[in-house]
């Protein structure tokens, strides 16, 4: 299996949360994207620190939404990976 | 120093004025243009990229005013800028645009080499000691062979480790877009510098050199305009 780069990881799981009406628990989430317990934890750290994720509770569970700039990241993806190969970053 | 009339526009400080310019403005451009991509992605390579054109909008302004000291003190060598001749303006203006242009290279460089490098912080403080040191040398020596050696050296540094990259790009069968225009900037980049710190050395190429490199910027901004869809 081809390991997945940073960037392309946090757009399968941003895509995981858009994909599931912009409404995921962790778990499902966690087991969705495929990686570690670890480093899943890792991530939602990251994408939460960023802003790309933001935590809610719906019916009295905590769920997972993606914020404006997680749409954006989304919208902005191809962009960056273009860019990032056209000058070699 | 020279009349105030005569000093009001000579005809070189005009010309460096809109080629500063021209610089300056692509350069922030990039940076700017990027600033989105970066903040969403975090990506290592796009902040030393575009650092590497903030620091080079810095470099050109020092370089710019490094010319307008000259010109309006009628200077016609660097080793008139000595603190004893014009107080601390002039050595400083000029370490300041040697250590910013060495840097805005060196973290271009680092931008394309970071994975290379396993994104060691380390490289970054070398890049930045070995910067002080060039500045440093470029203001206490006056010996235009040691400046000239100083820069044919960089130069051979830089363009061997960006060649390398090019050719495990080519082994990997990986396009290796900007090759062409990154080693013209890094001549380029040499160029400007020798026109600073050697003025007699160019000054039969200095309008070839100014239209040459603000090719090259408009080339790289046209580019990151075309890729971030600005």
């Amino acid at each position: 299996m081809v390991k997945r780069e940073r960037l392309e990881i946090t757009k399968d799981i941003l895509k995981i949360i858009q994909d599931n009406k912009n409404l995921i628990k962790p778990t499902p989430l966690l087991r969705k994207s495929g990686l570690s317990s670890t480093s899943f934890k890792e991530y939602y750290a990251a994408l939460s620190g960023k802003g790309l994720i933001q935590e809610v509770t719906f019916k009295g569970d905590k769920h997972i939404i993606l914020t404006e700039k997680g749409f954006r990241f989304l919208e902005k993806y191809r962009a960056m990976l273009g860019f990032i190969e056209e000058f070699d970053l | 120093m020279r009349p105030p009339i005569e000093f009001l526009m000579p005809q070189e400080i005009g010309a460096e004025l809109i080629y500063s310019f021209v610089i300056i403005v692509c350069s922030l451009m990039v940076y700017y243009g990027t600033k989105e991509l970066y903040e969403l992605s975090s990506h290592k390579g796009i902040k030393y990229f575009r650092l590497a054109f903030l620091f080079f909008a810095v470099a050109y302004f020092f370089r710019y005013s490094i010319r307008f000291i000259l010109s309006f003190f009628n200077i016609k060598t660097m080793h008139e800028l000595l603190p004893t001749t014009m107080g601390p303006t002039g050595p400083l203006t000029l370490f300041l645009f040697m250590y910013f242009s060495s840097i805005a290279v060196f973290y271009l460089l680092y931008s394309v080499m970071w994975k290379k490098w396993n994104g060691n912080f380390k490289t970054i403080y070398i890049f930045h000691a070995l910067a002080i040191v060039i500045s440093l040398i470029s203001i206490l020596s006056n010996k235009e062979e040691i400046l000239l050696g100083i820069n044919i050296f960089l130069l051979a540094i830089v363009s061997f480790i960006y060649y390398i990259v090019h050719r495990e790009s080519k082994a990997k069968k990986k396009r290796h877009h900007l090759y062409i225009v990154y080693m013209l900037l890094f001549i380029f980049w040499i160029l400007n510098i020798i026109d600073i710190l050697i003025p007699s050395f160019l000054q039969k190429f200095q309008l070839l050199i100014y239209l040459i490199s603000s090719g090259i910027f408009l080339t790289i901004l046209y580019k990151v305009l075309k890729k971030t869809g600005n």
